[in-house]
């Protein structure tokens, strides 16, 4: 048992090679005529976090049900830590964890019982059993609930509880599929603390989402998917580059004449013009100071407005250049 | 683990009120509920001691004063308070309605009522069925006689008669007492309205607690929760998971039955026989046909829980009205018309199986009824370990 802890904190030295934790080749899911998975291919290597980012429907749960045996599909292959899954592979599951997009726990059981017998499903040792908990229970910081039963705790808590029941038994591995779905905006930074936390420990995360600015903070590759297809793969600076877009300017409460509005739109790197209720909104291709140039421009007319700021692109801006439409539609 | 996974499902299932509900508290609400209504129907059909008169004439008819009497004889069993009078007193009595009727004991007697009702009834049938059986005798009686007169012709003479007829007439005689005696006994172990409601209140009970097993199943597949999900990608074996999890809904199960009897015994004062082991027996397998049919609806249809838990609640309904929940006559009316609906419902076999233990002396039939329920979940754990051995599944 102590070798698993120790596990569980083994962080690769500097420089050497890491492993791929799993690997799905050319993974086929069809539902009757539909293919919601459609020819996946991808790695994870060890101790990194990898997003999911796709709209809904768009095969993220489906492939993490399919990793996991719980869904048949119908071609391709997994591997996990080397070995190939099945629903008997009894030693690679005993090193994942899961929390799944809607929360799974009994409402029977208080907070305690709920993580005891989860985290007994991995662990025999009481004792040992007994110190995951209360390290889980810290990690999501429902320290002061234990005696609480679901019924009784906020959807953020809840959803806390429902990442301590997936995690309390130190996997290596690790699926987080929406974990921060529908919670408060305090919750939601406590999950995020605490995935950060499961990173330091050494653990690989399959993180899937459709928030983008989640994904931003805390992965370090990502892969977009849509209709069962990956239609771009890399880190997030990589992938922003797709979106053909460097800068997007805003600027509120500003009343632009139509001759102003033209000597806008005849400004270098531009790539597109929005004027619509005393907002406009810019977007750059590329190049330094464009803002500072569009401020000059607007004092020397003498025009005043509110509010202006200056964005970097979403992977949103990717989606939406690869795709033609937003991530949340 | 699996000592883990056992502790936490009995946990859960006697955290879930809607369970307990279902497998605890209703059948001891329904048993109450029997328990008022049914006695009360049961008392108010006791029947009264009948005020009677007898008037004697001079034909001299002792079959019927010899009957009269035993009926008037006071006990447990008495029918008639009985009064010699003469004819005019007797109508005297009749019309101030101090008695239900009188009866003039002639060779054949004269039955006098004023109305019709229950008692002027009974006291119809009784003189009816006395003088049926009188007539029988007689009959059988001349016959031996007659036989004997053919047979020994010559032999003996005509005072040999009277000691023929005697002896005859004796013999018979033995063997009515014989058969009097005889229904007598039967008649003390026949069974009333309440004790079939509480057998079916037994089956039902066993039953329901179906829906211990379905849910125990339930959370342990992964398209029926996610909890199944999370579950199923333990490194628990699914034999492991779902045996502990059956044998936890198991005992919660035998546990809300023992409460039954319990308070139907010592609360509601149901006596349900004396031989306990065999009682337990029928429990125990009735029982298990519960659990095996509640297993076989969780694996078997791909609905969501609560149709799940309608379905089993439904089929247990059915079971039990079939087998006399609602009235005692469906179960008469199944075993007569389709008998084999009957030997194919668990409700009947596990009300069967307690009729027969209290009704007959032998036990051919309550094992034959233990027999069959041990075959039905044979049968549907069959089917159950069909679907369970499914790893994978195409949608979730």
């Amino acid at each position: 048992m102590k070798m698993k802890i120790m596990n569980y904190h083994y962080k690769k030295e500097k420089g050497e090679k890491m492993k791929n934790c799993i690997e799905v080749k050319n993974l086929v899911k069809e539902y009757k005529e539909i293919r919601a998975i459609d020819d996946l291919t991808f790695e994870v290597k060890e101790g990194e976090i990898l997003g999911l980012l796709g709209p809904n429907g768009s095969g993220k749960s489906t492939t993490i049900n399919c990793i996991l045996s719980l869904l048949k599909f119908s071609q391709g292959s997994i591997k996990i830590f080397g070995e190939k899954m099945d629903v008997n592979a009894y030693e690679i599951k005993r090193n994942i964890g899961v929390v799944f997009q809607d929360v799974s726990v009994f409402e029977e059981l208080n907070v305690y019982d709920n993580i005891d017998y989860f985290c007994g499903l991995y662990i025999k040792d009481k004792q040992l059993r007994k110190t995951y908990i209360e390290d889980a229970l810290h990690l999501v910081g429902l320290e002061n609930y234990k005696k609480f039963y679901p019924k009784q705790l906020s959807g953020g808590l809840l959803r806390r509880l429902n990442i301590a029941c997936g995690i309390a038994h130190k996997p290596k591995l690790i699926f987080l599929d929406e974990p921060t779905v529908a919670v408060d905006p305090q919750s939601r930074n406590n999950i995020l603390d605490g995935i950060e936390k499961l990173r330091r420990f050494g653990a690989t995360i399959v993180y899937t989402t459709h928030y983008m600015e989640e994904v931003e903070i805390l992965c370090d590759r990502v892969i977009i998917l849509d209709k069962g297809h990956i239609i771009a793969s890399g880190t997030c600076d990589e992938l922003k580059h797709l979106a053909n877009i460097e800068e997007k300017v805003t600027v509120e409460g500003i009343e632009l004449s139509q001759k102003t509005l033209s000597k806008i739109k005849e400004f270098k790197n531009i790539e597109e013009v929005n004027y619509e209720e005393n907002i406009l909104f810019i977007t750059y291709k590329k190049g330094k100071n464009n803002l500072s140039e569009l401020m000059d421009f607007l004092k020397e007319k003498k025009v005043t407005y509110n509010k202006i700021f200056s964005e970097r692109p979403t992977l949103n801006d990717v989606f939406l250049e690869l795709t033609g439409k937003e991530l949340r539609d | 683990m699996f000592f883990h996974n056992f502790k936490y499902t009995l946990k859960i299932l006697f955290k879930s009120k809607m369970l307990i509900f279902w497998t605890y508290a209703f059948p001891l609400i329904l048993g109450t509920f029997f328990y008022m209504a049914f006695s009360n129907i049961e008392n108010s059909e006791k029947l009264e001691v009948i005020p009677i008169a007898l008037v004697e004439t001079e034909e001299e008819n002792i079959t019927y004063k010899e009957v009269f009497n035993a009926l008037s004889k006071e006990g447990e069993n008495q029918l008639f308070t009985t009064q010699y009078v003469e004819e005019k007193e007797a109508k005297n009595k009749l019309s101030k309605k101090e008695i239900s009727g009188y009866v003039v004991l002639e060779e054949t007697p004269k039955i006098v009522v004023n109305q019709s009702g229950i008692n002027e009834t009974i006291l119809k049938l009784v003189v009816e069925e006395v003088e049926e059986m009188t007539t029988i005798l007689k009959n059988v009686a001349t016959i031996e006689i007659s036989k004997k007169i053919t047979t020994e012709e010559g032999r003996y003479g005509e005072e040999q008669f009277e000691t023929w007829y005697t002896e005859i007439y004796k013999k018979v005689m033995e063997i009515q007492n014989e058969q009097e005696v005889n229904i007598k006994d039967t008649s003390n172990a026949n069974l009333s309205y309440t004790m079939i409601e509480f057998y079916t209140l037994i089956a039902m009970t066993c039953l329901y607690g179906g829906i211990l097993g379905m849910v125990a199943i339930n959370q342990n597949m992964p398209n029926m929760s996610n909890k199944g999900k999370r579950i199923s990608i333990s490194p628990l074996s699914k034999g492991k998971l779902i045996l502990s999890s059956v044998f936890a809904s198991y005992i919660v199960q035998l546990i809300g039955l023992s409460l039954l009897f319990l308070y139907t015994v010592f609360v509601l004062h149901v006596e349900y026989g004396t031989n306990l082991s065999l009682i337990i027996l029928l429990a125990l397998v009735g029982s298990l046909s519960g659990l095996s049919l509640g297993i076989f609806v969780a694996t078997i249809f791909k609905v969501n829980e609560n149709t799940k838990t309608g379905i089993m609640i439904s089929v247990t309904m059915f079971g039990c009205f079939l087998s006399g929940m609602m009235g005692i006559t469906m179960k008469y009316i199944v075993d007569k018309n389709i008998p084999l609906l009957n030997k194919l419902n668990p409700a009947s076999m596990i009300t069967d199986g307690f009729y027969s233990l209290y009704y007959y002396s032998t036990h051919e039939r309550f094992y034959f009824n233990i027999i069959s329920l041990l075959v039905f979940s044979a049968i549907l754990i069959f089917f159950a370990i069909l679907s369970l051995r499914r790893q994978k599944y195409d949608s979730i």
